[in-house]
C-alpha cells in the first residue's frame, strides 16, 4: 500500500529514530576501528557524505563547505540549500539526532515546517538508522558556519507540483535488506536504493513527476535536463554487455568500456564515486548486474532510428 | 592624384581585400560539415582504441611498443582537437547520441584551453608509457582520461534529449 509521510505518527517517527541513536556505533564497523565509538561514527559519516556529495549542494560558489546558500534549479522549482553546519542559530547545531533523522526521512524540520519540494527525497527516506546518525555525527564536528538560510520566491505552482509527486511515490521508510541474497548484493542494493540515489536520474518519472516503481533504472532524465541512460542489463540500451570490472572502472574513473570519459552530471557523480571503497563499486556492479533488463524505450530506440537513417 | 599615389591606393585596397578573404572564412558548405561531424566522432573513436592499447599495456595483454605507438597517436590526435570544431559545424555526431555545447564556439578561449591541457597530459602520459614504469602509466592515464577528456566531456559534450 501507499503510504502517506505526514500521516505517520511522529511519535512513532522519534522514538524510532531516539532508539536508534543510542546504538550508533555498534554493529559491523567497515572502517578500521579509529579510537573511540563516536570517531568511528564520524568516520563512517565522513564517508557517507562524501559518497552522496552533500557539499557539492550544500555549498554555495566560494562559500564555507556545508553552509549552504547554492541555488539548485530543480524539478520542482528552485531551491536554495540550507545551513548544516552545527551552528546553533543558523544551521543545525541544536537539533537532536532524532530532529535529523525527521528532517533526512520525512522532510519536516524541527520547527514542523517542510522542506518541500527537496525532502522528503525518496532515496534518503529509505537510509538505515545507523546512517542517518553517523551522518549526524560527521556533521555534529563539523566547523560551525554562521549562515542565516534564505528563502527564493515562492513559486506556488512548482511547489505543488513537488507536493504532487512525493504523495504519488512510495516513501517505504528504512531499507530492508532481502533475507535471499547475499551481504555483497544487499550491500550494493543499499547504496544505489539511498545514498548512491542512482534512480533520481536514472529512472524515468510519470506525468505526476514520480518515479515509475516499474522502470526502476531504465533510463530517465538528469538534472541537467538530458538522457541518463537504462543502467539495467539491457543488451541494446542498458549495461548487459559491460563486465563487472567494465562497472567498477566507470564508478572508478569515469571510463566507459570503449574508452570514452564521461562528461557532464555523471562526471559529477564520478568525483563522489571514485573515493568509494572497491569493495562498495564491486557490491554496485554486482547489484546492477542481477536486475531484469529493462531497455530504455526513452532514449534506445528514437537515437537507433535516427542513427540508422544517417549510416 | 598622381599616378604612383593612385598604384598605392589600388595596392593597399588589394591588400585588405585579400586579408579580409584569409581572415574571415565563409561557413563550411553542407557536405564539407559532415565530413567534418564525421571525421570529429572517428577520431575520437580512434583516441578511444589508443587508450584501449595503453589499457591493454597495463593489464600485461599489449608489449610496450604498442603502447608507445597509440600514445604517440594521442599527443597528435588531442593536438589537432581545435580542427575537428570550426566554426559552424555544430551537430549531432554521427551516431546520434552527443552535440558539441555552444561552448564550444563562443568560449571559445576556455575551450582551447581545456584541449592545450589534455594535449599536455597525452605529452605526460607518452614519456610514462617510453618510462615503462606501469604505475606512472596508470596516474597518467587516468588523468588524460578523466582530468583531460573528461573535463571537455563536462563543459563542451551534451548528451542529446530522447
Amino acid at each position: 500500500m501507499r503510504q502517506l509521510p505526514y500521516r505517520f505518527s511522529r511519535k512513532t517517527q522519534t522514538l524510532r529514530a531516539a532508539a536508534l541513536a543510542l546504538l550508533p556505533a555498534l554493529a559491523g564497523a567497515r572502517l578500521p576501528p579509529a579510537a573511540a565509538g563516536a570517531d568511528d561514527a564520524a568516520a563512517r559519516g565522513a564517508y557517507l557524505a562524501a559518497t552522496a556529495g552533500c557539499s557539492q549542494c550544500h555549498t554555495a560558489e566560494r562559500g564555507a563547505p556545508y553552509a549552504g546558500g547554492r541555488v539548485l534549479e530543480t524539478r520542482f522549482g528552485a531551491v536554495v540549500t540550507p545551513n548544516i553546519t552545527p551552528d546553533r542559530r543558523t544551521g543545525i547545531g541544536g537539533w537532536s539526532a532524532a530532529d535529523f533523522a525527521q528532517a533526512m526521512r520525512w522532510g519536516i524540520a524541527p520547527d514542523d515546517s517542510r522542506y518541500l519540494p527537496a525532502f522528503p527525497f525518496p532515496f534518503y527516506n529509505r537510509l538505515e538508522p545507523r546512517d542517518l546518525a553517523d551522518l549526524k555525527a560527521f556533521l555534529d564536528r563539523l566547523p560551525a558556519v554562521s549562515r542565516v538560510n534564505r528563502a527564493v520566491a515562492p513559486q506556488p505552482f512548482a511547489a505543488a507540483r513537488g507536493a504532487v509527486a512525493v504523495l504519488a511515490m512510495d516513501l517505504p521508510g528504512p531499507w530492508r535488506p532481502d533475507p535471499g541474497k547475499g551481504a555483497v548484493w544487499n550491500r550494493g542494493a543499499y547504496l544505489v536504493a539511498t545514498i548512491g540515489r542512482c534512480g533520481d536520474c536514472h529512472t524515468p518519472r510519470n506525468w505526476l513527476g514520480a518515479l515509475d516503481p516499474d522502470r526502476v533504472l531504465a533510463g530517465g532524465i538528469d538534472g541537467e535536463g538530458h538522457a541518463a541512460p537504462d543502467i539495467t542489463p539491457d543488451a541494446a540500451a542498458g549495461i548487459g554487455r559491460w563486465s563487472l570490472g567494465d562497472i567498477v572502472t566507470l564508478l572508478e574513473d569515469g571510463q566507459k568500456p570503449d574508452f570514452d570519459f564521461v562528461g557532464g552530471a555523471m562526471g559529477e557523480v564520478v568525483k563522489s564515486t571514485a573515493g568509494l571503497d572497491d569493495a562498495d563499486r564491486r557490491a554496485i556492479a554486482i547489484y546492477l548486474k542481477s536486475l531484469p533488463p529493462i531497455g530504455s524505450s526513452a532514449t534506445g530506440s528514437p537515437q537507433k532510428a535516427r542513427s540508422s537513417k544517417k549510416d | 592624384m598622381t599616378p604612383s599615389a593612385k598604384r598605392r591606393l589600388l595596392g593597399a585596397v588589394w591588400t585588405i581585400g585579400i586579408f579580409a578573404a584569409v581572415a574571415a572564412p565563409a561557413p563550411a558548405p553542407a557536405q564539407d560539415k559532415q565530413a567534418v561531424l564525421k571525421e570529429r566522432q572517428t577520431t575520437m573513436k580512434q583516441q578511444g582504441r589508443d587508450l584501449g592499447r595503453i589499457k591493454g599495456y597495463l593489464d600485461g595483454t599489449a608489449d610496450q611498443s604498442a603502447a608507445v605507438a597509440a600514445a604517440t597517436d594521442l599527443t597528435r590526435t588531442t593536438g589537432k582537437i581545435p580542427d575537428l570544431f570550426p566554426p559552424g559545424t555544430t551537430g549531432p555526431s554521427p551516431d546520434g547520441k552527443y552535440q558539441p555545447k555552444p561552448a564550444v564556439w563562443s568560449e571559445r578561449t576556455k575551450f582551447l584551453d581545456v584541449q592545450k591541457a589534455a594535449a599536455a597530459k597525452a605529452e605526460a602520459l607518452l614519456a610514462a608509457v617510453k618510462g615503462g614504469d606501469k604505475t606512472a602509466v596508470r596516474t597518467a592515464f587516468i588523468d588524460l582520461g578523466k582530468n583531460g577528456c573528461g573535463s571537455c566531456h563536462t563543459g563542451f559534450r551534451e548528451k542529446l534529449k530522447p
